[in-house]
């Protein structure tokens, strides 16, 4: 063993001390020392040297012999084929650049799709032990939960009767969309500042097990009111707002108007449940808000599973629980069950198919970028042919002549991949931008080690599969004789193979791309609802500090509707607690009167508006009327409902019979107030473009208050100058509110589509370029069998065939290839897109209009792609074709 | 030239060459192929070059030691010698040989005899 060792260890030096080596020295010496003995014996010294020489045994053998064994050989010949590849490659720069930029694309697209999966499927949560973190959700069939937030006292029971967690943490999650984070407004440093800050349970950072980067974390006795405020900074409002200040913890800042002292600052890399949120606090609930709070639901609850408890011990024993609750409150709890989930799949399950998606994508145009390399080889293997031939008559054998091959494509692929991957640098960052919202809130894509790595892999991967088969079939041949027909018809044969493996996977991508490019395009079509132009959004939060009750925040929020109602250019002007397009805040039961006392609604989604929301947002008002200025806080309740309200609470009524209909906000024995619809509103789409709406109530905020609101602003003044407007109007009313989400509302119908925007981008530029490299590579085929087959033509010609039918037999003879390809690249296409069904809107799968565009587009490149060919065909001269050879 | 010779194994040639150098003490290339020649009668087929591959690998597995030095007639020649490890190998191989030999000796004279 220790010998083994040695020897490497002596071979590895050798690599590096080739010309220090004396052994020519040692040889001459060994020599002489033959010659002096033969001179001895009285021979000649012409004879004496000779004897010598063949007594030893060939000098240049016995170095040979030496060097094989002195050094490593696998290591001295691939340096040797190494310069010979680059040697080779600056001979052919035609193919050299084709080959390295189609590598270059195809590890750059695989690269860019990698460092969006690497980023939201594979980096690690930057949390202790992250894989033993679970999210719960409660379900609820009557209420079609599948992943509800949960009501904080059934949290509280969790928390006590577990025998699986080590313990559990909840967050507030007052918003269907985003991080559910809410609003905080720092002031005193500057311009008041719209925060993004969480509600935690004290326990939060305990469970997660998050250090901070200064200070401490939380306490569990801080989740409750009494307990001092305390607030805990991300790392980059810790540097945006306070300068990075070393000496922050402990300093006091004002946050809504109230006084926080600032306890701790997360580390950069930290982020809990989405980047954006800026700032944790404590719930600051009274004690008993949590065990009473068994109807309405706000948390996002986290816990950590116990050592040693598996995923599905923890759902069993979480499934008793809410059993045990469901027992014992079935006022309540009825039918409400519970949701785990793996806390790293819970956040990426929405992106998750779509990076699947697009990652096979991806790995599909890999592979017809290495068919094409394969192809383009192949083609130059024949006319190599003569090369490689001498090569093996001088006694390369067929191992070291594949390995020659092989370390050229090699050469090929790292170039190729070093390009590729400046490309997806550069691709990412512009893709980032371009979508930004497309990559989950909790996702940071970058450029990291583990990407260069995969670039590498891709790089070490693509000439095994590109580079095998022309390796294979290039040292087959054993004679220069074999240079005949037979061998370059066996690689017309194999090229087009190659061909029909490309056309077939282009197919498959350009259907997919096709059905993407279908579903955007219905998406756009879609009604939001609303009236998208020249309008402007913005979110006010009121503090409770300094508007503590319901009357003061109404008479701020009309005080600041009125003054913007005022300003020049302003068409008009509402405000919403919810926003279209970004989901919902509150739900609840509802009664219809007149039916069972059993029977009764259990997912109504309320909103308050200001009486002009409705003319400020364009939403067509289908019966009865919007609200009005005598809709007050001492008047008769009123209500206007939307269409999907009215179909599903009023199945068979007119919607004009609909007004003056009356429902309550609870539950037949809540005895709640009667509430009468005076109108019924088109559906402003609330969860999307591709979703429904869900039947929503909408109150006036004269007589159900929210806070925050979110204004809409119609002006055809552009958006900036209307914001502008809207900040010194807001400013003037009281200088430390701040306003937040601001944006247009062709931003927010853009932005829900980011998304599909994003995956529809990719996939075609995939498609797009899938089929160019299909397209060179039936042009590349077609255009060398012509060029060898100049003599056939010319006599052909000369026996009378005329050049249209010439020109139709090379068409013909390049299509074969190409419909084959696409036969079966659309029977892939059948069976692979229903796996992307869900992210299509509007259409099927199996849609013929798709597939009929796709053959088309893919008949016309390939028609293209051969015409040149035989077009070049048909100019053959008869003559010069006789008279060549 | 008309004598049968035979080639020679290549573990068989780095056996000898330390059998040589622990029998002889350092001796330059052409000294250990002439030793060995001697020894064999010129039975052996050897070409004298290739006792250099056996020293390079003897020596990489630093079996035996190699120094610059002068020879009889005063020439510059690399002299080899062999090591104590060298030494412990040669016993190992020995035995071996010695057991392989004897095996195969009587495989042959079982074939003969039959």
């Amino acid at each position: 063993m220790r010998a083994g060792w040695a020897v490497l260890w002596s071979k590895c030096a050798a690599l590096f001390h080739r010309r220090t080596d004396d052994f020519d020295d040692e040889l001459r010496t060994h020599l002489a020392m033959l010659v002096e003995e033969n001179l001895r014996r009285g021979m000649t010294p012409e004879a004496a040297r000779r004897a010598a020489m063949v007594r030893f045994g060939g000098p240049m053998q016995i170095k040979e012999q030496r060097r094989d064994e002195r050094g490593v050989p696998i290591v001295d010949t691939t340096l040797q084929d190494l310069r010979f590849a680059l040697r080779s490659l600056r001979r052919h720069p035609a193919f050299a650049t084709v080959a390295i930029a189609t590598l270059a694309i195809g590890i750059g697209a695989g690269t860019v799709v990698f460092t969006f999966v690497g980023a939201v499927l594979l980096r690690p949560l930057p949390y202790r032990d992250p894989a033993r973190l679970v999210r719960i959700f409660e379900t609820n069939p009557l209420k079609n939960w599948t992943r509800n937030v949960a009501a904080p006292a059934n949290y509280a029971d969790w928390r006590t009767r577990t025998a699986v967690f080590t313990d559990i943490a909840a967050y507030e999650q007052f918003n269907s969309t985003g991080s559910g984070a809410s609003e905080m407004f720092l002031t005193g440093f500057g311009e008041p500042q719209g925060l993004k800050a969480l509600g935690v349970s004290g326990n939060l950072f305990t469970v997660l097990g998050a250090a901070p980067l200064m200070g401490r974390v939380f306490t569990d006795d801080e989740t409750f009111e009494g307990a001092s405020r305390v607030a805990i900074l991300s790392y980059s409002l810790w540097q945006s707002a306070f300068g990075g200040d070393p000496a922050i913890v402990g300093k006091p800042v004002t946050l809504s108007g109230r006084r926080y002292d600032v306890v701790g600052v997360m580390p950069r890399t930290f982020f809990f449940p989405g980047r954006d949120v800026q700032l944790w606090t404590p719930f600051g609930y009274a004690r008993d808000l949590i065990p009473r709070s068994r109807r309405p639901h706000w948390l996002g609850v986290v816990a950590r599973l116990k050592p040693g408890v598996s995923f599905e011990q923890a759902r069993q024993d979480m499934n008793r629980i809410a059993g045990e609750l469901e027992r014992q409150y079935p006022d309540t709890n009825t039918q409400m069950g519970v949701r785990l989930e793996a806390l790293h799949e819970s956040f990426a399950s929405e992106p998750r198919t779509a990076l699947l998606v697009l990652s096979a994508a991806v790995g599909l145009l890999f592979l017809i970028v290495c068919a094409n390399i394969a192809n383009l080889q192949l083609g130059r293997a024949v006319s190599r042919a003569r090369e490689l031939t001498v090569r093996r008559a001088l006694g390369a054998g067929r191992g070291r002549l594949i390995r020659q091959l092989f370390t050229e494509s090699l050469v090929l692929s790292v170039l190729g991949g070093a390009i590729g991957f400046a490309l997806a640098v550069v691709g990412q960052s512009a893709l980032t931008r371009f979508a930004a919202s497309a990559v989950p809130l909790f996702a940071v894509v970058h450029i990291d080690r583990g990407v260069m790595l995969f670039a590498l892999a891709l790089s070490l991967v693509a000439p095994v599969v590109f580079g095998v088969l022309p390796a294979l079939t290039s040292a087959r041949r054993e004679h220069v004789t074999d240079r005949t027909e037979s061998s370059t018809r066996e690689t017309r044969g194999l090229r087009n193979l190659l061909v029909a493996c490309e056309v077939a996977l282009s197919i498959v991508l350009v259907v997919g791309a096709v059905l993407l490019l279908r579903s955007l395009e219905r998406l756009r079509d879609v009604d939001p609802g609303f009236n998208q132009h020249r309008a402007v959004a913005f979110t006010m939060t009121l503090p409770s500090a300094r508007y503590p009750d319901a009357a003061a925040r109404f008479n701020a929020f009309a005080e600041i509707e009125r003054r913007l109602r005022e300003q020049p250019g302003v068409d008009a002007i509402g405000a919403t607690s919810t926003l279209a397009l970004r989901g919902f805040t509150w739900t609840g039961d509802s009664t219809i009167e007149g039916r069972a006392a059993t029977d009764y609604e259990r997912e109504l989604r309320h909103m308050s508006t200001t009486a002009d929301y409705f003319s400020a947002m364009g939403i067509r008002l289908l019966a009865g009327r919007t609200f009005a200025a005598t809709d007050t806080r001492d008047k008769p309740q009123v209500t206007v409902v939307n269409q999907a309200l009215a179909r599903k609470y009023f199945p068979g009524t007119a919607t004009e019979a609909v007004v003056g209909k009356r429902i309550t906000f609870g539950r037949p024995q809540d005895n709640a107030p009667w509430v009468t619809i005076v109108g019924v509103i088109a559906d402003e789409k609330q969860d999307g473009l591709d979703k429904p709406a869900e039947p929503t109530s909408y109150a006036t905020i004269a007589q159900r208050l929210q806070n925050p609101l979110t204004f809409v602003v119609r002006s055809a003044a552009p958006a900036d100058a209307v914001v502008a407007m809207a900040r010194r109007t807001v400013f003037a009313v009281d200088k430390d509110l701040a306003l937040t989400n601001v944006t247009t509302l062709e931003d927010v119908v853009d932005g829900s589509m980011e998304g599909h925007r994003f995956r529809t981008a990719l996939l075609s530029a995939f498609a797009i370029i899938a089929l160019s490299l299909a397209a060179l590579g039936i042009y590349g085929v077609l255009a060398y069998s012509v060029s060898q087959r100049g003599r056939e033509l010319g006599i052909r010609l000369a026996l009378g065939a005329r050049r249209p039918e010439l020109f139709r037999m090379v068409i013909g003879q390049g299509l074969r290839p190409v419909a084959a390809g696409a036969a079966v690249g659309l029977a892939g296409a059948v069976a692979l897109t229903s796996l992307i069904r869900v992210l299509l809107f509007g259409i099927e799968p199996i849609d013929p209009p798709t597939y009929a565009v796709a053959i088309t587009l893919l008949g016309v490149i390939a028609i293209a792609a051969c015409a040149l060919p035989a077009l070049r065909a048909t100019r053959v001269d008869p003559v010069v074709a006789l008279r060549d050879e | 030239m008309t004598e049968p010779k035979s080639d020679v194994l290549q573990g068989t040639l780095d056996l000898m060459v330390l059998q040589t150098l622990a029998a002889m003490g350092p001796l330059h290339g052409y000294g250990i192929a002439r030793r060995i020649e001697q020894i064999s009668e010129d039975a052996l087929q050897l070409n004298q070059g290739t006792i250099y591959a056996s020293l390079l690998r003897l020596q990489q597995r630093r079996w035996i030691a190699a120094n610059w030095g002068v020879s009889d007639n005063n020439r510059k020649a690399k002299f080899y010698s062999i090591t104590r490890a060298g030494r412990k190998q040669l016993a190992a191989q020995t035995d071996n040989w010695e057991r392989i030999a004897a095996v195969i000796g009587r495989l042959l004279r079982l074939s003969e005899g039959r």
